[in-house]
């Protein structure tokens, strides 16, 4: 478009030129016939032209395009304006800086992970496939692993999908090096990269041979483990990785490397260093009660959500006449993939970009009133262009200009500023889905120059009409009345008290909720408690006798080390938010059809209730005996057994897997928060089992501080289990503090954006009443003079100021207290009309008020009266 | 400066007198110059500097269209005519000017 202006240009240059060349031409004709000489012609010819550049120079000034050149005029001038006041140019730079770069930076987070569709062809098409026991009442319905049988039944019988698979992972030990290295592979079933539509980067997919039972052995590693193994060598493929069976004697298995997948590719998560085929056809993959895989499926285009979802309602529904006793009570439920990665980190985002626009907003308001101010100083250069002849649209675009000037250099400012939030998002939420692609990119540059436009109109308009308003202020004589004006400025003033409390109650509600979290008493003691993983494999499980010693070999070997008080292991980490509510029957005595029980189980191993100082209050703990024991919690024996005591009945698991599940009551726990700190303690059966699976947890009561004796657990662990890597170890305290890091970091940034809003709603309060003050001082000069005391004068302008923080305060209050719903899912222990806060929130406010409104009532009061009258 | 024989034109009445001009014709800048001293005996002089950008702004605004032929002497130039908008526009401009010079000789004969 530019080389087209520019050639446009030239055309027209060169038209002026022939056009006025004529005229000269003629001109000179004209003299040589009245008998001059051509030489003396041509100058005469000149002389009565006149200067030729300069008609050229207006003929140009006729075609240009009236925006671009008056905006190009008032660019001029707003630069100029800009340099003439520096501070006040400044104080609004920084305001929007601030304002916009928070704006763009939560928003580069909102569009990394909400906005942009998920990095695979058509996302639109995967859904994940959940199957549900539908018999089951729990309030949380187990979402269980789907068999293999019932995957490929599902993708064979639907219409509704291309394909659909399914994976789960385990966590493997390398043992090509000299150490074993813990890898996570993902196993996964048939059509995995076809259902999400990628390739191997470099190599092949699977092929069918590799699918099939006895088939060759193969894998696809990720680009990161390429890298790092092997120095991103072109000549991987064809090599070897030896997972180590971790059975002691046992050869490791040697797995060919047949491709290499692309770093952008994070599935099932960012830590999977390698994929295998689970053939479909193994014999140990036939039951349906075998349970493996949460299942993703591609959708055929077009097909809607809905009716693929009635689609494998009907498959299943047929499964369950086909197979009553497995599949009579499935249902299956259909959830889109971006759902399910996004997960709930929607919400919290939604809040913080809601907060960050509701700051800039504020900032804007500010702003506004500044300039509104500003205007009064302004009017005489106003009406001088009013007289010149500028129609109001002139000078309201010249106002305009001025403000978006600034405006673009606080967005420039605030885009450095989102470019270092960015970084600032992967360090504080390294959990946060799709966090990595979160960076400064020409969408982000986008945002914020449409935030410097927005910016502009809502900061400009109202001061720019106003301003243009008096078109005759001319004839005023200099003494600016500024009655009839305050309004407005008091209105703005209003608006950000009122924003700024919307924001300090949603903070303050959040604040107080971690503080609750604080001070809950989890009921298991977290502190000195080192928590890790060793390497286990399903494949084990065939052998549960052998499993069973060494897991309790290995623990007993733990338990030698110096400094270590108790050691268990566990299925799964007290304290942090985890599955399974499992349906239980009691064995003894006659049960009431109607009276489900509904438990949190949990497998612990002897040691664990003096790792986590539960205390026991009847009975025994969790010992090492050859017959099946639990241990209830207080709640479940509170709510199963009432009066009688549960000691010594059997509890059993209903059946859902071919395992079946039963156990004596031996011991009765209190109650711990082991569901996560923020969830009261629930029925709980502890299943009293030193069986190590995959994912399961030691745990450590050490004496020291935890984490040295990280290496020292290693080494004993290596000394007696060579082929197992030692792996994912942390003081428990870090993990259960991780678990809040998301809660923290929206409770931080939105503090942060609250006290920034009550700064800026001050600094607001504090310069309209100084300007009004001083605009007041003749006023005030001639009361005074008329004798009306200093205190008087001191409390009119403070009531004033206070009137205005006052019902700026009540609307801020409305308005937050219809919003506060949306903070609903992510309070802990305060209601969402928490009297507390909000009576905390009106106290700051106005104590800020007050703070603000003091300095110039009493400049007020201290207005000399006798030089006042004399200045005018 | 009543010594001065050349007047000066009053703004806005230059644009008319280019319309009335070309109502005689087709013209080109030089051409309509030299008709404009012509007819009105030398008085009217008009600068360069004024006569191009008005025949351009008359141009911008459809009152007037242009085409490049060959001149008397033979040399290209711009020619000028009027557009239908221009004539129009000319007959407006010629009532608000009548009515304006019949009511400053009212001023002038009254005063006297």
């Amino acid at each position: 478009m530019g080389l087209k202006f520019r050639k446009r240009k030239e055309a027209l240059e060169q038209e002026f030129d022939r056009e006025l060349r004529f005229h000269i031409d003629e001109l000179t004709d004209k003299n040589i016939a009245s008998g001059m000489s051509r030489n003396e012609a041509h100058r005469q010819a000149m002389a009565e032209f006149g200067a030729k550049e300069r008609v050229a120079e207006q003929l140009r000034e006729v075609h240009q395009i009236p925006v671009i050149e008056s905006f190009g005029k008032n660019l001029n001038f707003a630069l100029r304006l800009m340099v003439k006041s520096p501070l006040f140019s400044a104080a609004i730079i920084l305001t929007l800086a601030l304002g916009v770069g928070a704006n763009s930076a939560v928003f580069s987070a909102l569009d990394a992970v909400l906005l942009r569709p998920l990095p695979f062809p058509h996302p639109a098409e995967l859904v994940m496939v959940r199957q549900y026991n539908s018999a089951n009442q729990s309030p949380s319905p187990f979402v269980a692993p789907v068999a293999p049988v019932r995957l490929e039944d599902w993708n064979r019988m639907s219409s509704a999908f291309q394909a659909i698979t399914g994976y789960y992972t385990e966590n493997e030990s390398e043992t090509s090096g000299p150490v074993p290295e813990k890898l996570t592979e993902a196993f996964v079933a048939p059509r995995f990269l076809q259902v999400w539509g990628v390739a191997p980067e470099l190599g092949r997919d699977f092929s069918p041979a590799e699918e099939r039972f006895g088939g060759p052995s193969v894998v696809l590693i990720s680009e990161r483990f390429w890298r790092r193994r092997f120095n991103a060598d072109v000549n991987v493929i064809g090599k070897s990785l030896h997972f180590g069976s971790p059975v002691a004697g046992h050869r490791s298995a040697a797995y060919t490397i047949i491709g290499v997948i692309s770093s952008s590719f994070l599935f099932p998560n960012r830590d999977v260093d390698a994929w295998s085929p689970v053939p479909k056809d193994a014999p140990y993959a036939q039951s349906r009660e075998n349970t493996w895989y949460t299942c993703f499926g591609r959708l055929k285009p077009g097909v809607q959500l809905e009716q693929a979802a009635a689609d494998v309602a009907r498959v299943q529904a047929e499964l369950g006449r086909e197979f009553p006793k497995t599949d009579a009570d499935l249902s299956v439920t259909l959830v889109p993939a971006k759902e399910v990665i996004v997960g709930e980190s929607r919400a919290s985002l939604w809040i913080l970009f809601g907060s960050v626009t509701l700051l800039l907003l504020l900032a804007c308001t500010n702003i506004a009133a500044l300039l509104l101010a500003r205007m009064t100083d302004r009017e005489h250069e106003i009406s001088v262009r009013f007289s010149l002849g500028a129609s109001r649209t002139t000078v309201m675009w010249q106002l305009l200009t001025e403000i978006f000037v600034l405006a673009l250099f606080g967005s420039l400012a605030g885009l450095a500023l989102a470019a270092g939030a960015a970084k600032l998002f992967r360090t504080f939420t390294p959990n946060l889905p799709r966090v990595e692609r979160i960076s400064l990119d020409w969408r982000i540059v986008c945002y914020s120059l449409v935030c410097a436009l927005v910016v502009t109109f809502l900061c400009g308009l109202l001061p720019g009409l106003r301003g243009t308003r008096g078109r005759l202020a001319l004839a005023n004589d200099g003494r600016t009345q500024v009655s009839g004006k305050s309004p407005a400025q008091w209105i703005l003033v209003g608006a950000q008290v009122a924003l700024a409390v919307i924001l300090l109650v949603g903070a303050g509600l959040l604040q107080r909720s971690l503080q609750e979290l604080a001070r809950v008493s989890p009921g298991f003691d977290p502190g000195h408690v080192l928590t890790l993983q060793i390497s286990e494999s399903y494949g084990e499980t065939a052998d549960m006798k052998a499993l069973t010693e060494r897991s309790k070999h290995i623990l007993d070997a733990i338990r030698t080390i110096p400094g270590v008080e108790a050691a268990a292991n566990l299925s799964s980490l007290p304290g942090l938010p985890g599955q399974s509510q499992t349906e239980l029957k009691i064995l003894e005595g006659e049960q009431d059809p109607n009276r489900k029980i509904f438990a949190d189980s949990r497998f612990v191993s002897p040691g664990y209730f003096d790792v986590m100082r539960i205390p026991v209050l009847a009975g025994e703990p969790c010992q090492e005996t050859t017959r099946p024991t639990v241990v209830v919690n207080r709640t479940f024996a509170n709510t199963y057994f009432g009066e009688t005591t549960a000691i010594r009945h059997h509890i059993a698991r209903l059946q859902t897997s071919q395992f079946s599940l039963a156990g004596e009551i031996q011991g009765v726990a209190a109650d711990s928060r082991e569901q996560g700190l923020n969830t009261e303690p629930m029925p709980t059966v502890y299943w009293c089992s030193s069986v190590a699976f995959p994912g399961t947890y030691y745990a450590l009561r050490t004496r020291v501080a935890p984490m040295t004796l990280a290496d020292t657990v290693r080494r004993i662990v290596h000394s007696i289990e060579p082929n197992r890597s030692v792996f994912d170890i942390q003081p428990l305290t870090q993990r259960l503090s991780d678990s809040f890091a998301e809660d923290r970091l929206r409770t931080t940034l939105l503090s942060l954006f609250a006290v920034t809003a009550v700064s800026l709603a001050c600094l607001g309060i504090y310069a309209t009443l100084s300007y009004f003050v001083s605009m007041r001082r003749r006023e005030v000069g001639l009361r005074l003079a008329l004798g009306a005391s200093r205190q008087n004068i001191a409390l009119r302008f403070l009531l004033q100021g206070l009137r205005v923080s006052a019902i700026g305060c009540v609307a801020g209050l409305g308005l937050a207290a219809a919003s506060v719903r949306v903070l609903s899912g992510m309070l802990y222990g305060v209601s969402r009309f928490d009297p507390a806060t909000f009576g905390g929130v009106v106290a700051l406010v106005l104590a800020i008020g007050c703070l603000a409104t003091v300095l110039p009532a009493i400049r007020a009061a201290r207005t000399p009266p006798m030089n006042v009258l004399r200045e005018q | 400066m009543p010594s001065d024989t050349k007047s000066d034109l009053l703004q806005g009445t230059l644009d008319l007198l280019i319309l009335k001009v070309l109502t005689l014709g087709p013209n080109h800048g030089y051409g309509i110059s030299q008709r404009l001293r012509q007819i009105s005996k030398d008085v009217l002089q008009v600068q360069q500097g004024s006569l191009y950008p008005a025949l351009h702004r008359l141009e911008k605004r459809g009152w007037l269209e242009s085409a490049w032929r060959q001149a008397e002497s033979g040399r290209q130039a711009k020619f000028y005519k009027l557009s239908a908008k221009g004539r129009k526009q000319l007959a407006h401009e010629e009532f608000t000017w009548q009515r304006i010079a019949r009511a400053i000789y009212l001023v002038l004969q009254t005063v006297e």
